[in-house]
């Protein structure tokens, strides 16, 4: 017997002990690969990137840290792109959480037909963000699109300008875009939190009387607020770093007033060659990504 | 709360036009992708249905054919407007390996990481754990600029291979989060009877956990195989003639006017792959969003 276990840990005993598999590091290992060398990286080339002044003409790079951040911080238009950005996360992210928690108090039902209903809803989560975007441009077009033609009918915008050729329309147009593509999302994680209430704080409550507002005011809404922080932080996130529909819909247009921090980035990118300004403008948008998510997990204690 | 008589009748109601809201746009691109052109351009009739349904779009652009009224010698003084450029099939076969090869990857890669995330105690693995998700959260615009140079020097840049490992950089977070949520819900129980019979921890991944956990695998997989088949900016950034078909699409947009009936017609066909797709996982679909934070 004793024969056999060493042989059996023969094998084994000639690798260290790192590299078994009782230890964390095999298992770990391959995934944070590709993450540090092509997440973490890539962040820490960009800083350095941002120390480089670079001619977009002459393409001379040389070594000067303060240049580019401190154009970043003297930029007007980076002004305007984080308030573009920032109005543009918090309008969207209120009509989504409104939208999505009173279609999923509207769909929270077990009679026949709301399960297919539910289904549906989820639909326009999958469609590409850049189909989305070509969706929404085809249906705004001046002459032939036909949200245009609704919007003319009930007066609320005329011929002239169609909605994404209006300074402050424009934003508007792709915030509608955007619900339209995620307040599925809100919907699908409200519906989650209800269907996992517990039912007998609202068995008393309407023993006691209690109205159903009363009951969403006073039982649903507080006995929800860990899951739709969560949804909020998840979706203000990725509403934060929105790039696909201004980049398709508007292309920052018109002038700019719809140029949010992420397209502003790209425009840098693309059209002036400026690299080291352009990941200079990136990571200003991660660092405010990271103390916004950063200060809005501490208010709410949101865990995953 | 359950309704009965007139509420639940206002009920269904509300809800069938609410929900029918958010269909009309799907309905109105896939219309929009069996009219003539004629009828797409007509701004006289925009809401009446009075053409004659075609398939020309599709034809051209997932058939790859020419335009039946582009004549051949027309082509060549209209450069590359000819039917060639409309031509959507490298996009889709580009979509297809692309969202496959990173699906194969990020799972395989994840599995393994989920795996000793869930079973092996080791000190740092919170730490770990919230370094993963911040890479979740992670702008890829912050990345972009300096992934575009790393991919030109190892010869990534406008392959296959190159928006393989940047989406599989995207996905393993979710997936690694996901798949670690599915695999807690094992009891450890059924490791540790594998031990006690002299298995090995990568037999009791093998053999004994990652059979229980298939069908949270096969979740993660489409979900993984959906985000990479949206996916716009990696791609957009890395590749020039490697054109997955969020961005092919986009280039069908020109200064002198949008081929709409082209457009629709490509953008349907991407949709309806992720429509049976995600219908097929919509039991985990909070728990994949939330990156398992919620179960449902």
């Amino acid at each position: 017997m004793a024969d056999g276990t060493d042989r059996l840990r023969g094998a084994a005993t000639r690798l260290p002990r790192w590299l078994t598999s009782d230890h964390p590091f095999p298992w770990l290992f391959p995934a944070s690969a590709v993450l540090l060398v092509f997440g973490l990286y890539p962040v820490l080339y960009s800083l350095w990137l941002t120390f480089i002044k670079r001619n977009p003409v002459t393409r001379i790079e040389k070594f000067q840290p303060s240049w580019n951040w401190s154009k970043v911080f003297a930029d007007d238009r980076v002004i305007d792109a984080v308030s573009v950005t920032f109005t543009y996360t918090a309008i969207a992210l209120v009509i989504q959480l409104i939208l999505g928690l009173g279609i999923a108090l509207l769909l929270d039902s077990d009679k026949k037909g709301f399960g297919l209903l539910r289904s549906l809803m989820i639909l326009p989560l999958v469609v590409p963000p850049a189909v989305t975007g070509m969706m929404f441009l085809l249906m705004y077009d001046g002459s032939f699109g036909v949200l245009s033609h609704m919007l003319y009918g009930l007066g609320l915008l005329s011929p002239e300008t169609p909605i994404l050729t209006g300074g402050t329309t424009a934003l508007w147009g792709v915030i509608i875009a955007d619900v339209w593509q995620w307040t599925p999302f809100m919907v699908l994680i409200m519906l989650a939190g209800l269907r996992a209430l517990p039912k007998d704080p609202f068995e008393a409550a309407a023993i006691d009387g209690a109205t159903d507002v009363q009951a969403f005011f006073r039982l649903t809404l507080p006995m929800m607020s860990k899951i739709i922080a969560l949804a909020v932080l998840i979706r203000g996130i990725d509403l934060f770093r929105i790039f696909d529909y201004i980049k398709v819909m508007t292309d920052s247009g018109p002038g700019t007033a719809t140029e949010t921090l992420t397209a502003y980035a790209g425009t840098i990118y693309f059209k002036n060659a400026d690299f080291p300004y352009a990941s200079t403008v990136s990571l200003l948008t991660l660092i405010l990504v990271v103390i916004v998510a950063n200060v809005f997990i501490k208010i709410f204690k949101v865990k995953f | 709360m359950e309704d009965s008589g007139i509420k639940l009748a206002l009920r269904y109601i509300v809800s069938i036009v609410i929900v029918g809201l958010f269909m009309f746009p799907i309905a109105w691109w896939a219309l929009t992708s069996v009219k003539p052109i004629s009828a797409v351009f007509n701004k006289d009739k925009v809401v009446v249905f009075d053409f004659k349904p075609t398939l020309e779009n599709y034809r051209v652009t997932i058939l790859g054919q020419r335009k039946q009224d582009f004549a051949e010698n027309q082509s060549s003084s209209f450069g590359t407007s000819g039917g060639s450029s409309y031509d959507g099939r490298g996009s889709i076969v580009s979509s297809i390996i692309v969202a496959v090869g990173s699906t194969a990857l990020t799972v395989t890669l994840a599995l393994l990481a989920s795996y000793g995330l869930s079973r092996i105690r080791f000190w740092g693995s919170q730490g770990f754990l919230n370094w993963i998700l911040s890479q979740r959260f992670l702008p890829p615009i912050a990345i972009i600029v300096p992934l575009v140079f790393i991919f030109h020097d190892l010869g990534l840049r406008d392959t296959h291979l190159g928006l393989i490992i940047a989406h599989t950089l995207i996905n393993i977070p979710i997936a690694v989060l996901l798949l670690k949520s599915f695999m807690d819900d094992i009891p450890l129980d059924v490791d540790q009877a594998a031990m006690i019979d002299g298995a090995t921890r990568f037999q009791c991944f093998w053999m004994v956990v990652l059979p229980l956990a298939k069908g949270g695998v096969a979740a993660t997989a489409v979900l993984c195989f959906i985000f990479s088949w949206t996916e716009f900016l990696l791609s957009l950034f890395l590749t020039n003639s490697i054109r997955t078909i969020p961005v092919k699409i986009t280039t069908y947009v020109t200064s002198t006017g949008s081929e709409w009936g082209y457009i629709s017609a490509l953008g349907t066909s991407a949709i309806l792959p992720s429509f049976i797709f995600i219908l097929l996982v919509q039991r985990h679909l909070v728990r994949g969003l939330t990156m398992g934070a919620i179960k449902d």
